[in-house]
């Protein structure tokens, strides 16, 4: 069942253009200079119910833009937009009641007061009866092993137990979508793991239907079948996860161990030595070569062999770089 | 039900006040210092003559506590702050994703907020009249004092509407600091919480009496020291009028000016 539906959605900002200086100060007192730039450009997208869809793009690609315009919070320019049946900027309470949102940079709780405060206040707000909110509280509060924090105040947390009280409060309605804006943003290696394994949870057991924006890559590839690829507000991508960092992984990095000094022959296959001592080698090569390469170095008899993929970083480089060639 | 949810948003409210402790015992405190200003700046107006302008030391000095004490209620202003700062700031957004009446949200916050100082203040005035063994004036009427109550809810929902409608205007000005320096001066003279209206020449009076402000804090203020009593009437009905216009006004802008957000920063 399709759950987001949007056809030509564009979003124009209007700014103000200011020269830079005291003179251009008095200019710009006198007489506005404004620019259009488009944020979202003829967008159209279908995103089916129960779907984990990954949104990846740049700083200033449009992503966060079109998630407001799919909660609602701003109103698209132009093109049709419908989320749940409705159309968002309404702002109706029905379909309010339906989604969630969570932005990584923003919070929902009262710092003063404990986590319980304000899931009793979102109680109120979604108007969950007592016993659907102390079964979801509960399942929640086990589920990201929060017992002990719920009676402390919110601003003495650290970021990545206030990021799991924020995903507690968004949830505790059973909303049938979650937004998430960078939610791992600032938290540690263990913190993002245990937040990416709530989310596959929640995703699998209750069917929420998530839409991820982050900038980790980790995050999209662990959570995301399908990732939507956005460029200069335009979508370059829309597809398979697997298959886009297939496409743009061209290289393998190998590492050889010996157990003696070993010289390395001539390389052909396009192999470029990265690291090279007399018992390790470590050599990046397309990925089309490496079973090639491997199969002439095997005659070395090394004592261990690594093959791994590029790091993260610079696929997803090359993704923004090249990926408006003939991806969409 | 849907009452609920904004009594739960106006508890939430007292127990981020109750958070403060130390807050609450400053403003405690700082009571005192407008009292003890009072009794200098009127004991001194009031040397030598039994009255000014109609008005005792003992009624000039009632008028002053409960106009100060009515002014301190009203906690508006932060209803303004809050919406222009977080308009400018992108983070508007957190109150429209929920399913609440924004504008409700903020009433039931101001509410929060002013149960919570209306205790406070009470118990403070309370005190420093017995140590300044202030001969209190006070209208003896119940029904009156019923009026009054009735009067001070709309004042105080009054000024939540135009601190909430000001705030509004962020959407399409930006900037509202110009607008709320001319509300905040003019709330402070109008209302009378500086000196009585009656001080001031009959046609200003009147003048004044076509806006709002003169029924927020002055009248109610009079109407407890037992004087205007006729006027309690006029005064509901005025102030009710105000704010369905001011409603009707909040509406048209929100409808139009809502869709001007563009939640910048986030």
């Amino acid at each position: 069942m399709e759950i987001i539906k949007t056809a030509g959605l564009t979003k124009n900002f209007k700014r103000f253009k200011k020269q830079a200086g005291m003179i251009g100060s008095i200019k710009g007192l006198i007489r506005r200079e404004y620019e259009e730039k488009q944020a979202i450009g003829n967008l159209d997208l279908t995103i089916q119910e129960g779907e984990f869809v990954g949104l990846i793009g740049p700083n200033g690609a449009g992503k966060t833009t079109l998630v407001k315009m799919l909660t609602g919070i701003i109103a698209p320019t132009c093109g049709s937009v419908s989320v749940l049946g409705y159309y968002p900027n309404d702002l109706e309470h029905e379909f309010k009641q339906q989604y969630a949102v969570v932005m990584g940079q923003k919070s929902q709780l009262f710092f003063e007061l404990t986590v319980e405060d304000t899931l009793r206040l979102f109680k109120e707000i979604y108007g969950l009866p007592e016993e659907e909110y102390e079964s979801s509280r509960d399942y929640f509060v086990k589920l990201f092993q929060v017992q002990d924090l719920m009676h402390v105040q919110v601003r003495t947390l650290s970021l990545g137990e206030r990021m799991k009280m924020e995903l507690i409060a968004a949830l505790l309605h059973n909303p049938k979508i979650i937004f998430l804006d960078e939610p791992t943003i600032g938290l540690d290696a263990v913190a993002s793991k245990q937040i990416r394994g709530f989310l596959a949870e929640i995703n699998e057991r209750r069917g929420t239907t998530i839409i991820l924006t982050s900038h980790y890559m980790e995050d999209i590839k662990a959570l995301c079948k399908r990732s939507i690829v956005i460029n200069h507000g335009c979508k370059i991508y829309d597809g398979d996860t697997e298959k886009l960092f297939e496409r743009f992984q061209k290289f393998k990095k190998i590492t050889f161990t010996f157990s003696e000094p070993t010289l390395l022959p001539n390389l052909e296959f396009d192999a470029r030595i990265l690291e090279q001592t007399p018992y390790k080698k470590v050599i990046m090569v397309p990925k089309e070569n490496a079973a090639g390469l491997l199969r002439e170095l095997m005659n070395l008899l090394p004592t261990d062999i690594t093959v791994e993929e590029e790091e993260i970083g610079t696929i997803v480089e090359r993704i923004y770089q090249e990926g408006g060639d003939g991806l969409a | 039900m849907g009452l609920r949810k904004y009594l739960e948003i106006l508890k939430i409210f007292i127990k981020t006040q109750l958070a403060w402790r130390g807050d609450s015992v400053i403003q405690i405190l700082f009571s005192l210092t407008k009292i003890l200003f009072a009794s200098l700046l009127w004991g001194t107006i009031f040397a030598g003559r039994d009255e000014v302008a109609g008005f005792t030391l003992s009624s000039m000095m009632s008028y002053y506590i409960i106009s100060s004490f009515l002014t301190q209620l009203d906690m508006s202003s932060k209803v303004s702050m809050e919406i222009s700062q977080r308009i400018r700031n992108g983070t508007f957004s957190k109150y429209m994703v929920l399913p609440v009446n924004i504008q409700g949200y903020f009433v039931a916050m101001e509410m929060g907020m002013v149960l919570f100082h209306l205790i406070i203040y009470f118990i403070t005035s309370v005190i420093w009249i017995f140590v300044f063994r202030i001969k209190f004036v006070f209208t003896p009427d119940p029904a009156i004092v019923a009026g009054i109550g009735i009067l001070i809810l709309l004042g105080l929902f009054f000024m939540a509407q135009l601190n909430y409608y000001l705030g509004l205007l962020t959407l399409k000005y930006e900037e509202i600091g110009l607008f709320l320096m001319i509300k905040d001066n003019l709330v402070a003279f109008v209302t009378g919480s500086i000196i009585p209206l009656t001080l001031l020449p009959e046609h200003f009076l009147w003048i004044m009496k076509a806006f709002p402000f003169y029924y927020v804090t002055y009248l109610p203020s009079m109407l407890l020291i037992g004087r205007l009593k006729g006027e309690l009437g006029m005064g509901l009905l005025a102030l009710s009028c105000w704010c369905v216009v001011l409603q009707a006004v909040i509406h048209v802008t929100w409808q139009n000016y809502r869709i001007k957000y563009d939640g910048v920063g986030i």
